[in-house]
């Protein structure tokens, strides 16, 4: 007995004493591996860096008609590209009180004034954020040795906005003319010499769209099976193309599409989703549809900063899209006004502000509008959108009064009912919800008030779907499950009771 | 009666005190700019003075060439006084500001003008070396700054001076986009240029340009050898005439030569130099057998020499050969020269050995003392007839049918 217990008490400390080694083993070659991780040779050099866009207003060259050398492309972009990083750091700079990276990009005399500003800024509490939206520079010298050159940009617009002690005191536009001495040091063109020879105060022309050309009578659209993924690989022409004949023999004239700023490539547009958005444009046109494209869905960050990406990306899509005959208007961005709350009104409403500016500086020809998710954010902005859009998911008894207030508010601009439904799902996660009968109940009667009010309407949606993704309204089943059944038809593709009254 | 009376006068007061509001915001007008003066000379202390609105002391947003910022307000004897911050009023441009106040807001500019006056002249020139033949030329780029560091006005006067050899010249320049600049041509002449600059009585340094010799015109050659024996031992220099560009400035050192040398049988034989004061030489060692060269120089893309012939005669007539060892143990020698001295060490002869009139191996071997020894092992060369061949110098001799054993 007792050389048994001898024996366990061996066993126990000889498995003991080869599981510490085992571990102190195991620690020393993780600690090992970790150190040795930092040391890989490929990266010494750095080679995986890659150029990332992080600003990009709108900037156009004069014609070059240079004194001294003859300008060639290659030093052109090299210029164009410092030039840009020179005002992006200087935007950083101003946002934060630091100096990083203004030594790439300023020489060092040129450096100081605005050290100076950061440290008089930083003392005072003030911070600016600020942006550029449009450059036309001219080159007005090159060097014969390609070291010097001469820019003036003219008609610069810089959109500020100032913070005294964390609150905005100031939001400001303005267009200045800058004329710059650049010297290309250690492979920078940094910024030697920057004179101010004009500024005033920003008035965007604008100039006003007709509406009337058509009385909208429409719907959402997602296809069944890729809602909220609709230029995805699934995407297949033909389905889009049945379904808009189905929507054209409810007797509807349009849709409303979205356009998802990260899916299309934020400020690079990705060319396949162009092509992409253009069959299904061409499915709208095919029957006859008009389109209404909804800019920016997912986005919610209206950080200054991002501005110039943001109105590259609405610039490409406008301008691709602007000559289609199926556009019929762009609705900037769906329901903005629930982003106020977590990104600061003011943010919210001077990105759209801006971005209005910059979709009628593309595209004279198309009405502009906001998909306000209620009746009562409609008024923002209205001087500056052609018709007015808002969604409408409240209790159907305040929908006339709700309308009624509109048309005092914004007596001259046509109002679009955008989004309005009811879902159709009373099962184990609602049980108290609506059946289909008292979805067909509810369009039956909002029909009525449509068409008593005479405004022009866009109802969710066409069908059920199957699947939402979670990123719509979140990942609750009660609330999945309701958005899957807003459609006027049922995902086995039966018309529910409430198509009939689809249209008026 | 008592409770309306009582209703009717509170109702009074509220609508009084409302009135009295309205009346308040009467008396505070929006402020208005008191100052006049629109334009400044930069580094003058800028003060911008407006009415003072009761009670009321808004900041003014202004900003200039490279930021904006927020100035705080002064109150004195009813006057708001802004006092732009120094590092706004020390730089040249315009100045945009606005009062901050929350009643419609007062906006305007000033103009901050360059002083007349220079501090420092920055100069740039490139490129720092230029070709001569009055073509090609150099820019002088002057950015005139004053105390501040502030570019001069447009039309400032430069005077751009420059001396070479004899000359010495001064033009005036004016300065328009910031700088002045002038384009320097080179003379006929290769030499050093000095390059200086002045604006208001203002003196840059001294800038040094190189004007170089033009490209090269074409040159001759010749060669100089000790003798002139194919005896693969001696060396032959080759060395370029003096080479001069069209101006007839000597070329720069360092101009590289290549001399091609096309022996009898075609092939190029190749040696370069670098020239010095003109001259580029380079060396080529002796063929060791009887040839002829023909050589002719270039300088890539630019110039090439005329073309010279030199011959080598042949240092060897005949040698002996001796078999011994069962013919395994072959004696090439004695190699003498045309002295009959023993040719110096080195001299390559080569062996050529056939089986049934195929190649099997070549043996290649160079001389030492005047002999070379080839030793056919049993091993390799086993025991039958052969037939062998000798050649060096240029000479070739045969024997067949030797037979190994």
């Amino acid at each position: 007995m007792v050389g048994l217990n001898k024996k366990i008490l061996r066993t126990i400390l000889i498995s003991s004493y080869i599981m510490i080694v085992a571990l102190i083993i195991s620690g020393i070659s993780a600690l090992f591996s970790y150190l040795n991780t930092g040391a890989d040779r490929s990266t010494m050099l750095h080679t995986e860096i890659q150029k990332i866009e992080q600003y990009a207003p709108k900037l156009i060259w004069e014609p070059l008609n240079n004194e001294g050398r003859p300008m060639d492309n290659e030093n052109l972009n090299a210029l164009q590209n410092d030039y840009l990083d020179a005002w992006y750091v200087k935007q950083v700079a101003y946002k934060t009180n630091k100096t990083a990276g203004i030594k790439d990009y300023y020489t060092d005399s040129a450096r100081e004034n605005l050290y100076a500003f950061i440290a008089l800024n930083k003392a005072e509490n003030t911070t600016i954020e600020a942006t550029t939206l449009n450059h036309n520079p001219t080159l007005e010298f090159f060097s014969e040795d390609g070291q010097l050159a001469v820019v003036t940009d003219k008609d610069v617009v810089e959109y500020k906005r100032i913070f005294k002690a964390e609150k905005l005191v100031l939001e400001t536009t303005e267009t200045s003319t800058y004329k710059m001495v650049f010297l290309l040091e250690d492979g920078f063109w940094r910024i030697r010499h920057l004179v101010k020879e004009s500024s005033k105060p920003f008035k965007p022309k604008t100039t006003k769209i007709e509406t009337d050309s058509l009385i909208i009578k429409g719907i959402n659209y997602y296809p069944k099976a890729t809602p909220w993924n609709m230029f995805g690989d699934a995407f297949a022409k033909d389905i889009i193309a049945n379904d808009f004949k189905i929507i054209k023999d409810a007797g509807l004239n349009s849709v409303r599409i979205f356009v998802q700023y990260d899916d299309f490539g934020k400020a690079a547009v990705n060319p396949k989703k162009l092509d992409k958005l253009k069959q299904t444009l061409d499915a709208a046109e095919e029957q006859n549809l008009k389109v209404v494209l909804t800019l920016f869905d997912f986005y919610g960050d209206y950080s200054v900063m991002n501005w110039t990406l943001n109105q590259r990306h609405a610039e490409t899509i406008v301008s691709t899209f602007k000559d289609h005959n199926a556009i019929i208007a762009w609705d900037i961005k769906n329901e903005p006004n629930l982003d106020f709350d977590s990104r600061g009104k003011e943010n919210v409403i001077a990105w759209l502000d801006n971005m209005i500016d910059l979709v009628k500086s593309v595209d004279t020809v198309h009405p502009v509008t906001i998909g306000w998710s209620n009746t009562q954010s409609a008024a923002i902005l209205k001087d500056k959108v052609d018709m007015v859009s808002f969604h409408y998911y409240e209790a159907l008894e305040h929908l006339d009064a709700a309308i009624k207030t509109m048309k005092t508010q914004i007596p001259d601009k046509p109002l679009v009912l955008q989004e309005f439904g009811i879902s159709s799902y009373g099962g184990f996660w609602k049980p108290f919800g609506s059946s289909e009968e008292d979805q067909a109940n509810y369009h039956k009667k909002i029909q009525e008030i449509i068409a008593a009010n005479k405004l022009q309407f866009m109802s969710w949606t066409l069908y059920d779907f199957v699947d939402v993704p979670k990123a719509v309204v979140g990942s609750r089943p009660w609330r999945r499950n309701t958005q899957k059944h807003f459609g006027f038809i049922d995902k086995n593709g039966t018309k529910k009771a409430s198509f009939k009254y689809i249209s008026n | 009666m008592q409770g309306i009376r009582t209703f009717i006068f509170l109702l009074g007061l509220i609508l009084l005190s409302s009135f009295a509001v309205a009346q308040q915001n009467e008396t505070r007008p929006p402020s208005i700019l008191l100052t006049t003066q629109t334009d400044y000379e930069v580094g003058n202390a800028v003060v911008l003075e407006f009415t003072a609105s009761e009670g009321e002391k808004p900041l003014l947003y202004c900003s200039n060439s490279y930021g904006s910022t927020l100035v705080e307000a002064l109150l004195k004897n009813n006057v708001i006084q802004y006092k732009i911050p120094e590092n706004i009023t020390k730089k040249t441009g315009v100045v945009l500001w606005k009062l901050l106040q929350e009643k419609e807001s007062v906006s305007g500019q000033f103009n901050l003008n360059p002083k007349a006056e220079v501090a420092t002249i920055e100069t740039y020139i490139g490129p720092p070396s230029i070709e001569a033949g009055e073509t090609d030329y150099t820019m002088l780029v002057v950015i005139p700054t004053d105390s501040l560091d502030n570019p001069v006005p447009t039309n400032t006067k430069v005077n751009a001076k420059f001396q070479f050899l004899a000359s010495e010249e001064k033009e005036a320049i004016f300065t328009k986009n910031l700088i002045a600049y002038k384009n320097i041509y080179s003379k006929r002449k290769s030499g050093r240029m000095l390059v200086s600059s002045e604006s208001l009585g203002v003196n840059s340094k001294e800038f040094t340009i190189q004007v170089w010799a033009a490209i090269p015109t074409d040159f001759k050659i010749s060669a100089k050898r000790p003798h002139n024996y194919a005896d693969g031992n001696q060396v032959t220099t080759f060395a370029t005439s003096v080479i001069k560009d069209k101006q007839d400035n000597v070329v720069s050192d360092g101009t590289f030569v290549t001399f091609f040398i096309t022996t009898e049988n075609g092939n190029i034989l190749k040696t370069t130099g670098t020239t010095i004061k003109g001259i580029a030489t380079s060396k080529m060692i002796h063929p060791d057998f009887k040839d002829t060269w023909n050589i002719k120089a270039y300088i890539d893309g630019m110039a090439e020499s005329d073309t010279i012939t030199l011959n080598y005669q042949s240092v060897i007539d005949d040698f002996d050969i001796a078999f011994t060892n069962k013919n395994r143990k072959i004696l090439v020698g004695p190699l003498q020269s045309f002295m009959k001295q023993m040719i110096p060490d080195g001299l390559q002869v080569k062996l050529l050995i056939y089986k049934n009139n195929t190649l099997v191996d070549t043996i290649t071997k160079t001389s030492f003392n005047g002999y070379v020894t080839f030793n056919l092992k049993p091993a390799v060369y086993q025991n039958g007839n052969y037939n062998f061949r000798v050649e060096t110098a240029g000479i070739a001799k045969t024997f067949n049918n030797k037979k190994l054993w």
